[in-house]
């Protein structure tokens, strides 16, 4: 465990200055992730802060990779990754990219392609059961990446095999790339859709700190099932001018946008 | 070939207690051996071929050495982006065996037939890739696969129960399978897979070199200096040439900084999906491959009168 505090606030100051100083996108759906991954590190996962590789750690796999600049921040509150990381985000020959790279410590996967880090997680969470091992999966996924069909296909094998280890955490934020995800390709009812699949599933507000902690508490399911949560999150969330405005899907952040930002989140 | 995977499933097994197979609801009896002695060696991921290679990558990422199996139009065709970014891009020791490649599946057409796989793979970075011809190098490839730290295709083609090699071989190197009678002769069929068998008949005929390929990634180099005194060859894949075994020794030559020989001659795949039912010869027959197709070819270009429009 960590004595890092994973302010929400702090997060996210992180993550609008990575985006400004990286000139890059995706700032809204990182912006939806960072109570989820202040909850995984400020208590639910099993972790190692000294070592991010440590043999026993939880594996947190983030399979929707554009929302990476919420774990690095996470990362730098752990002291995985350092300011100068921070400051010269995308800057050429640097290590972090613009999306989940298995070669950063702390990052399990390489996941920019959408729909591969789920097979991934699940196939871990196959190992570690086969190992009877204690570790547990996390995998974060975007609800536009539901659309892809590799994730069904791996909840099929996750639920028939039982992998009770497995915790499945979309970042419902209501929008993809093009738009609502309702209007792209309907998802909803997520839940039942989770449930019919064998999942033992549960649906909180997403940028609720305890309800999340709660959400993400780990029972014993007698049925052995994998888990699901649906946190129904806002994209670009914190950011008055960002919420639920998929133009930051694609905006860069100026000095202007960056200061009235910055200036919301304190 | 073929028939020696349920012994080399086994002896992995045996062996390494971390060794799994993976299939995507392929390939019936081969592993009944295997879930005999091992019953959770074997997992049947269902009919989800995609997902089936990130949860070996999974599985890799957890301490296990798993190795999928598929039929070759979809393990690796149908799952090409999940093997780029899912397996080599994290160079993992996965192995990928692609079965019934070339056109094997005769009857059932183009979904099941496969002449692309090879020319897929090798532009994927730490990927090795594979093309035995028999039992022997099979046993070599695999074994070699098996101790390597990055993923590995094996591209099984159309089996024939007899083996080219009389007894084992000691790696993957491109090997001599016919020397030439007369050392006057400057004829070289260099094969690859299910195509050294023919090509072999006919060197043994005709008294000339054919050279067997087993392992096209890493770049076989050490064909160069075996061709080095060839004035033309003659090159036989179920593959397409273009991107195939026939392309790889052009881009040798080139980056051997010789272009000698210069009569390379293709005898693949041609550039079209096979149109009517038949059996393997005839689905070969389609793209001018069948054996008496390959033998006739093979004696035109050996009196240098191959006409371009016979060309694959």
């Amino acid at each position: 465990m960590s004595d890092a505090a994973f302010d929400p606030g702090i997060l996210r100051r992180h993550i609008l200055s990575m985006a400004h100083r990286g000139r890059l996108a995706h700032v809204g759906c990182a912006l939806s992730l960072v109570e989820i991954c202040a909850a995984l590190f400020g208590g639910v996962m099993r972790y190692d802060r000294f070592d991010p590789l440590a043999p026993e750690r939880d594996l947190l796999v983030l399979s929707k990779g554009h929302g990476v600049m919420a774990l690095y921040a996470c990362f730098r509150e752990l002291g995985w990754v350092g300011d100068e990381d921070l400051r010269n985000y995308l800057v050429n020959g640097t290590r972090l990219r613009g999306v989940s790279e298995a070669n950063v410590p702390g990052c399990e996967v390489s996941s920019g392609s959408l729909g591969h880090g789920l097979p991934v997680a699940v196939g871990m969470a196959f190992g570690l059961l086969r190992l009877q091992s204690q570790r547990r999966v996390w995998c974060i996924v975007g609800d536009g990446e539901m659309n892809e069909g590799t994730m069904w296909e791996a909840m099929l094998f996750a639920a028939h095999h039982r992998l009770a280890n497995l915790t499945v955490i979309v970042d419902a934020n209501g929008f993809q790339a093009m738009g609502h995800t309702e209007e792209v390709l309907r998802l909803e009812p997520l839940v039942s859709k989770f449930t019919a699949f064998g999942f033992d599933t549960v649906e909180c507000d997403g940028h609720d700190m305890s309800a999340l902690a709660a959400a993400l508490d780990y029972g014993e399911d007698e049925q052995h099932r994998p888990r699901a949560l649906i946190a129904r999150t806002v994209k670009g969330c914190g950011v008055s001018f960002m919420a639920a405005d998929n133009r930051w899907h694609y905006a860069r952040l100026n000095d202007t946008t960056l200061a009235a930002a910055l200036e919301e989140i304190r | 070939m073929r028939q020696i995977l349920p012994s080399l499933f086994l002896e992995a097994a045996d062996s390494d207690e971390r060794f799994l197979v993976l299939s995507g609801d392929h390939g019936y009896e081969l592993f009944d051996a295997l879930r005999s002695r091992y019953p959770d060696r074997l997992v049947n991921v269902g009919v989800s071929e995609q997902s089936m290679v990130g949860i070996a990558a999974g599985l890799c990422r957890t301490g296990f050495h798993p190795c999928i199996y598929g039929l070759a139009a979809f393990v690796p065709m149908r799952v090409l982006e999940q093997v780029k970014i899912d397996l080599c891009y994290g160079s993992l020791p996965v192995i990928v065996l692609g079965d019934g490649a070339g056109l094997t599946y005769s009857v059932l057409g183009a979904s099941h037939q496969c002449g692309e796989d090879v020319a897929c793979l090798r532009p994927l970075p730490n990927i090795a890739i594979y093309s035995p011809c028999d039992a022997h190098e099979f046993r070599a490839c695999w074994s070699e696969a098996r101790g390597g730290s990055h993923p590995s295709y094996l591209r099984i083609g159309k089996d024939h129960p007899d083996d080219i090699h009389s007894g084992p071989v000691s790696g993957t190197s491109p090997i001599v399978v016919s020397e030439a009678a007369h050392a006057s002769s400057r004829s070289v069929i260099v094969a690859t897979g299910a195509m050294v068998r023919v090509g072999l008949r006919f060197a043994h005929e005709h008294g000339i070199r054919c050279i067997s390929v087993p392992r096209l990634k890493p770049a076989p180099v050490s064909l160069i200096p075996l061709l080095a005194d060839a004035q033309r060859v003659a090159v036989l894949e179920e593959h397409v040439s273009a991107g195939g075994l026939w392309s790889l020794v052009l881009e040798m030559l080139q980056s051997a900084g010789t272009m000698q020989p210069s009569n390379i001659e293709p005898i693949g795949l041609r550039d079209s999906f096979t149109q009517t039912a038949g059996d393997h010869q005839h689905a070969l027959s389609e793209h001018g491959l069948a054996d008496g197709q390959v033998a006739n070819r093979l004696t035109q270009w050996l009196q240098g009168s191959l006409r371009t429009d016979d060309r694959g």
